[in-house]
């Protein structure tokens, strides 16, 4: 399962990397406002993460309670003395791109994403495949940022000018998730054995979570324009 | 009680992932949706799905139907309410005509129906269930496959299977059928009802040795085997059919289930509100059906929103007896909805009926303005366009 696992991933992060919105930003064809849509749409995807890595937490193995519950107080910036909270770096980025109007949208859609999620009838029968499904997105992004978050924060550098002080949180991602990558595919072996989840069952559930192009769908969703239509320049 | 004025909304709204059957590809909802708006500033939604292959519409043929014949008839009118005067008082309101090419404009009869239903029935607190009394407190949907690789099919039809679904529709007629239902049906195994639907793409003598082929993998019913006016064809083939047949490209108006019937040509009706013309004239037939023995399956649009799944869901918990229900896929097909709360199905595909006044959801016009390619304003006569 771990070899499927990784080469579906890394198709989809080719996917990513190789799609038309992506490649005109990393040329810098883009117009600003494709750049500030993209950027809004980063920090709308990830800014409440938090709370889903709680939920991991809340259902993870014995064996992988460690590893998530380090990642979460990561995500609080709780881990270390003078560790930042990672919605923290994105606000910082937000400011940096001249986005400080738009982030209470941007934080407030974040928020009703998530109660989205929670108000949806479930698909699956029981939390152990919600969970599942919830591991898998996780998972993937942090893969797919521990190949491409440097790849981000070079594009968004050099065409966007934006400083090394409002583009930590690409720094961050590009050193730990090569870690939590790598970790986040042990655990949902571990995940798919302790639940037992039926393989074929378990393959089916991720392929269901990746069907779309999370990451496209994420970054580059249509952007409402009440949101950084209202940023400046 | 008046309408001042609509918006009608040509959508575009990309899907997760396209779906394809025998007649059509498709890439994105062009469902068209009616906003109007009475004197006191309730507004009501309806909507209709243009199928140039089954009731002739095309989305801009339907905008301009609206905008040029039924709303002039309709605004500035005094409204009937349908709690006291019936599904039909409202129906009755919106002239029917015929337009050259088109087998009969229901799509755009039925966005302007449910639109002022909606807008009717939420001025006085009402639920649409006040017309169409539920006769279930739950509806269980069905899964579509759309046509696709025997692998593709398998692998989608073993994803609904894990989300529970009891029953899975698959599209056939693109390729080697046999090969297709064998695959799915060993994806799923014997305890899934399975249904076919080629959407008209064989003719007598290939659906007759197909038919006969496909039996053995325990299909439950064929939903239109042969093209629309094939009707002597459809009684033809089920007098030898090992499969039950049902009519949908066949079923469009309400002269068509009577010649269905006459003819004795199927074992079942597919009833789209949309494509039958709106609520009243779908229980019409609905009614039509049940007299004469015929079952029904209520159908969906592929890419309808949350407001034809949800006439579709009033529909379904009012009939008596249906053999499968389909639509309210959501989120799960749209990259986005329009209501604020979905109605997508659940696991099981279980979902509640809704209560809520009106067709029971709440659209978010914000969603509507920016999947829309096309939005046309229309005012009462002197009030400017």
């Amino acid at each position: 399962m771990r070899a499927t696992l990784e080469t579906t991933l890394a198709h989809h992060v080719d996917l990513l990397t190789g799609s038309t919105p992506f490649r005109r930003l990393e040329s810098g064809e883009a117009s600003r406002q494709e750049y500030d849509d993209f950027l809004a749409n980063l920090i709308r995807a990830h800014v409440g993460s938090p709370p889903l890595v709680a939920f991991l937490y809340a259902l993870a193995p014995p064996e992988a309670r460690a590893d998530v519950l380090h990642n979460l107080l990561e995500e609080l910036g709780l881990e270390e003395e003078d560790g930042v909270a990672h919605p923290a770096l994105l606000r910082d980025l937000a400011d940096g791109a001249g986005l400080t109007p738009v982030l209470p949208e941007l934080e407030r859609l974040a928020a009703a994403d998530l109660r989205q999620i929670a108000c949806e009838p479930l698909l699956y029968g029981t939390l152990k495949e919600v969970g599942l499904a919830a591991l898998c997105e996780v998972v993937a992004f942090e893969l797919m940022l521990s190949r491409v978050a440097s790849r981000i924060q070079r594009l968004l550098a050099t065409h966007r000018d934006l400083g090394p002080e409002s583009l930590t949180w690409f720094s961050h991602h590009a050193e730990v998730d090569i870690a939590h990558a790598e970790q986040g595919l042990q655990h949902i072996e571990t995940y798919v054995r302790y639940y037992g989840i039926d393989e074929e069952d378990a393959s089916t559930i991720i392929e269901l979570a990746l069907r779309d192009n999370v990451f496209l769908k994420r970054y580059f969703r249509q952007v409402s324009p009440t949101t950084v239509g209202a940023s400046p320049g | 009680m008046r309408l001042l004025r609509a918006t009608v909304h040509a959508l575009q709204i990309p899907f997760v992932e396209s779906f394809r059957h025998s007649a059509h590809a498709r890439h994105a909802s062009d469902s068209v949706v009616v906003r109007v708006v009475d004197e006191d500033g309730v507004a009501g939604f309806g909507e209709g799905a243009a199928r140039p292959y089954v009731t002739g519409e095309t989305p801009d043929g339907m905008v301009e139907h609206l905008a040029r014949d039924l709303w002039p008839a309709v605004v500035g009118v005094e409204l009937p309410d349908p709690v006291e005067d019936g599904l039909g008082a409202v129906d009755a309101l919106i002239p029917a005509l015929d337009l050259p090419g088109v087998v009969a404009p229901n799509a755009a009869r039925c966005a302007l129906e449910l639109a002022i239903l909606d807008c009717t029935l939420r001025a006085s607190g009402a639920s649409v269930a006040a017309l169409l009394p539920p006769g279930r407190d739950m509806i269980v949907y069905s899964g579509v496959v759309s046509a696709g690789t025997p692998s593709a099919a398998a692998t989608t039809a073993r994803q609904m299977k894990l989300v529970g679904l009891g029953a899975i529709k698959l599209k056939v007629g693109t390729g080697d059928d046999v090969a297709l239902v064998g695959a799915v049906r060993q994806a799923v195994g014997p305890e899934i009802s399975l249904r076919l639907d080629a959407n008209g793409a064989w003719d007598l003598e290939e659906a007759t040795k197909i038919l006969a082929a496909l039996a053995p993998f325990g299909i439950a019913s064929v939903e239109q085997p042969l093209p629309r006016a094939a009707w002597r064809d459809l009684a033809a083939l089920r007098a030898v059919s090992p499969i039950p047949l049902m009519a949908d490209e066949s079923l469009v108006t309400r002269h068509d289930a009577e010649v269905l019937l006459a003819g004795e040509a199927v074992d079942l009706f597919n009833l789209r509100v949309s494509k039958c013309g709106g609520l009243h004239r779908t229980a019409e037939i609905a009614r039509l059906a049940a007299d004469a023995g015929v079952g029904v399956q209520v159908g969906s649009q592929v890419g309808e929103t949350a407001i034809l799944s949800a006439a579709g869901r009033h529909l379904a918990a009012w009939l008596p007896e249906v053999a499968a229900v389909e639509g309210s896929f959501g989120t799960l097909l749209l990259t986005e909805d329009v209501s604020v709360a979905s109605v997508r199905f659940g696991h099981g595909g279980r979902a509640p009926l809704l209560g809520g006044p009106g067709l029971g959801v709440e659209v978010v016009d914000e969603r509507l303005v920016r999947h829309s390619r096309r939005v046309v304003e229309l005012c009462g006569p002197g009030l400017g366009p």
